[in-house]
């Protein structure tokens, strides 16, 4: 059942795609546009994901290595709040800090710098996602390095290791162990980047595959290469995904110690110097961007429009709908992979990170065009499409305690013939009650941030925030904008942090 | 000699004081209840804690301030002995040089702490290859070529089998007999130091309550002792 529910769109969409009105287009690929799309999206991917991984390696071992000092709690709640703001309100930050008449740009320009514009396209583009990924990078490795056994510190000090033989003997390995994943799930989000892109880009030679589709969707009407795009993209990201499978291990955590983690290498006064230069220089780069959000607050009167209502009440709706359908459909492939297919599930999850947003909408639309109006799915189809998106990370939530659900007390309820609502009440709720709750918030915190599908479905009538903020960007209505964009992110957070401070409770 | 002189190691809601002193090649079985107080000893004797106050010294050569790599200590976990990344005979020669800079010969050194520990022939594999005692025996050959005179285990073979436990606890003593090392080693299974060990210090409330012969330790009427061993 579950199978059928993510496999079967997945599979009329591709079907769509390569039945396309009109067949495909493959001498699209031979174009010099499209070819400079795939290249343009290639290098700002992989410069994107260099500059996250190198600097995000960096942060981490300074907080690593230097787990006291003061507003360190604060520096990792900027970095949190950064992985988690939606990529429109993003935009939003670097163009209200870096654009024309920003806070940097202004600052320069009343030193007597004039820049001329150079946020558009590349850098923009490169500063957007170094501000969403050092952070996410950051926190991953950091997480990494704290579970060396504190053993492994006390050994160091005691043979006398140097910082350096630290850094390669105990750090290095744990940094390793989680690039490759790491990178292949960058590169993916940064090669698929839809909002960032469109935003800043700046012309259509700056484009990612998905922003070309949406054009050749919703600009141009060339249907026959948007499918093609889409089925290049979709054989792009379906080979990263593969990657990122293979790659990801199991969590596995070792075993408490009796032991605090000191660190021998903290008091070297030379990397001393050096991780206070990366702390500094990284906090200068995020925290900027989160605090321009706070700039909406004086123009929080702007909110109470009737559009602006409407658009709220439309984007909760939405994330409601997806935190219900993600969480569902999550569960029942969960019950499927403790049932035995663990493989199939558990490929199909990722198989949907493979899918981005706007290949799957031109699959359906292809499709489905031929049965119904499509326009006037798209509230279901919006639901479903973000309830896709946010599966890979709801069925992880809820894979694993379902497991350790069943490999507890699963022969105990077997045995007292325990089976459906009853096992599902006794076994299994008690430790899924939190998972669930977790993915559904997580769920919600995408569907409210999400600028992809509605980019597409969005009309005049049919707005949600993130359009709305898109929208104002567009028009340089700038203190409407820092509204929009501080609701947006102060609704974003309490959905993304309840559920980051849930898997903080589970894992402790 | 080992001497530990009225050191004192405070925490909220803790104090440890520990005064007591050692010969030259003791086997010092450590006991107590766990929170009393004895990994904070061995903290403070391997130069993972700050003194409040008190002194330190092996053969009149005081340790206190030093850090840990400069002190007379070699010290051995319960896990997380070995890095993963390494094999058996690199995680020995880390004992050697921390930077894994050794010459023919040194290298030669290692392999025969592998072979003095009873590895001989698994210079190669990595830890996830070793079973749980063959890990700890690389940790111990480590501390052979590392050469200090005090080793620390800080309940060393907790996770092994009951047989394997004697078994290493036996080739701690003989190795100690050889090189003339003073061991303090805790343990879960007090009986386990019976006929090896020539000291048994029980410690209780941060405090060295008893320093006697094991039999005597075992047998003394003392009502904590009686609590902690369950008579």
């Amino acid at each position: 059942m579950a199978a059928l529910a993510v496999g079967l769109p997945v599979l009329v969409a591709l079907m769509g795609l390569a039945m396309a009105g009109g067949g495909l287009d493959p001498a699209a690929l031979k174009q010099a546009h499209v070819q400079r799309v795939i290249v343009f999206s290639t290098v700002q991917a992989f410069l994107s994901t260099v500059i996250a991984l190198v600097v995000g390696a960096a942060l981490a071992l300074a907080l690593a290595r230097r787990a006291a000092f003061p507003g360190r709690a604060t520096l990792i709640a900027l970095l949190s709040t950064a992985t988690v703001l939606p990529g429109i309100v993003v935009v939003f930050s670097i163009v209200a800090l870096y654009g024309r008449s920003g806070f940097v740009t202004g600052t320069a320009r009343a030193l007597g710098f004039e820049w001329g514009s150079w946020l558009y396209g590349l850098p923009g583009i490169l500063i957007a996602h170094a501000f969403q990924n050092i952070p996410f990078a950051a926190r991953l490795y950091l997480h990494a390095l704290e579970r060396t056994p504190p053993e492994h510190h006390r050994l160091a000090a005691g043979l006398g290791m140097t910082p350096f033989a630290i850094f390669r003997h105990l750090d290095w390995p744990r940094l390793k162990a989680e690039t490759a994943g790491l990178a292949a799930l960058i590169f993916l989000l940064c090669f698929i980047s839809f909002a960032v892109v469109l935003a800043l880009g700046g012309g259509p030679n700056r484009a990612t595959l998905e922003v070309a589709i949406y054009d050749a969707l919703r600009g141009e009407a060339d249907f026959a290469r948007a499918a093609t795009l889409a089925l290049l993209q979709v054989a792009i990201g379906l080979g990263l995904t593969l990657i990122l499978a293979w790659r990801t291990a199991p969590i596995a955590e070792e075993a408490g110690s009796r032991y605090a983690l000191l660190r021998a290498d903290r008091s070297a006064l030379p990397l001393r110097l050096w991780d206070i230069a990366v702390l500094i220089i990284t906090a200068l780069f995020i925290a900027p961007p989160i605090l321009s959000l706070l700039s909406g607050a004086f123009f929080i009167t702007t909110l109470v429009t009737p559009d602006m209502i409407r658009a709220l009440m439309t984007s909760l709706a939405l994330a409601t709908g997806t935190a219900f359908v993600a969480t569902l459909i999550a569960y029942a492939m969960a019950r499927g992979a403790i049932a035995g297919r663990r493989v199939l599930y558990g490929g199909l999850a990722y198989a949907t990170l493979a899918m981005p947003p706007f290949a799957m909408v031109a699959g359906l639309y292809f499709a489905l065009r031929p049965l119904a109006n499509v326009m006037a799915l798209g509230i279901p189809l919006i639901i479903f499409i973000n309830a896709l998106m946010a599966l890979p990370f709801a069925y992880r939530l809820i894979e694993t305690p379902l497991a350790i659900a069943h490999q507890r007390h699963g022969r105990l309820a077997q045995s007292l013939g325990m089976t459906g609502r009853d096992r599902l009440r006794f076994v299994e709720w008690p430790l899924l009650r939190r998972p669930l709750f977790t993915a559904a918030a997580l769920a919600a915190a995408l569907s409210l941030g999400d600028f992809g599908v509605i980019a597409f479905f969005g009309g005049s009538d049919f707005v949600t925030l993130p359009l709305m903020l898109y929208q104002q960007l567009g028009a340089y209505r700038m203190d409407e904008a820092s509204a929009t964009a501080l609701l947006l992110a102060l609704l974003v957070f309490v959905f993304a942090l309840g559920a980051l401070k849930e898997t903080g409770h589970a894992h402790s | 000699m080992l001497t530990v002189e009225s050191v004192l190691v405070t925490y909220p809601g803790f104090n440890g004081l520990y005064d007591f002193t050692l010969p030259r090649g003791t086997l010092a079985a450590v006991i107590g209840p766990s929170g009393g107080g004895k990994t904070t000893l061995f903290n403070a004797l391997g130069g993972f804690e700050t003194l409040t106050s008190g002194r330190m010294t092996f053969d009149g050569v005081d340790f206190t301030t030093s850090p840990p790599a400069a002190r007379p200590t070699a010290m051995l976990f319960q896990d997380h002995n070995l890095f993963p990344h390494l094999t058996a005979i690199e995680n020995v020669a880390l004992g050697i040089d921390p930077g894994l800079r050794l010459d023919a010969a040194q290298w030669r050194d290692a392999d025969h702490a592998l072979t003095q520990t009873g590895l001989g022939g698994m210079a190669g594999r990595l830890p996830a290859a070793l079973s749980g005692g063959q890990r700890q025996r690389v940790a111990l050959a480590r501390a052979l070529v590392r050469n200090r005179p005090i080793l620390l285990l800080d309940e060393p073979f907790g996770a092994l089998d009951p047989g394997l436990r004697k078994e290493m606890i036996a080739l701690v003593d003989a190795l100690r007999r050889e090189r003339d090392f003073t061991v303090l080693m805790s343990l879960h299974t007090p009986e386990d130091a019976l006929g090896l060990a020539d000291r048994m210090l029980f410690i209780a409330d941060g405090r060295v309550q008893l320093n006697e012969t094991p039999e005597r330790v075992l047998h003394s009427g003392a009502s904590e002792l009686r609590r902690f061993l369950g008579r």
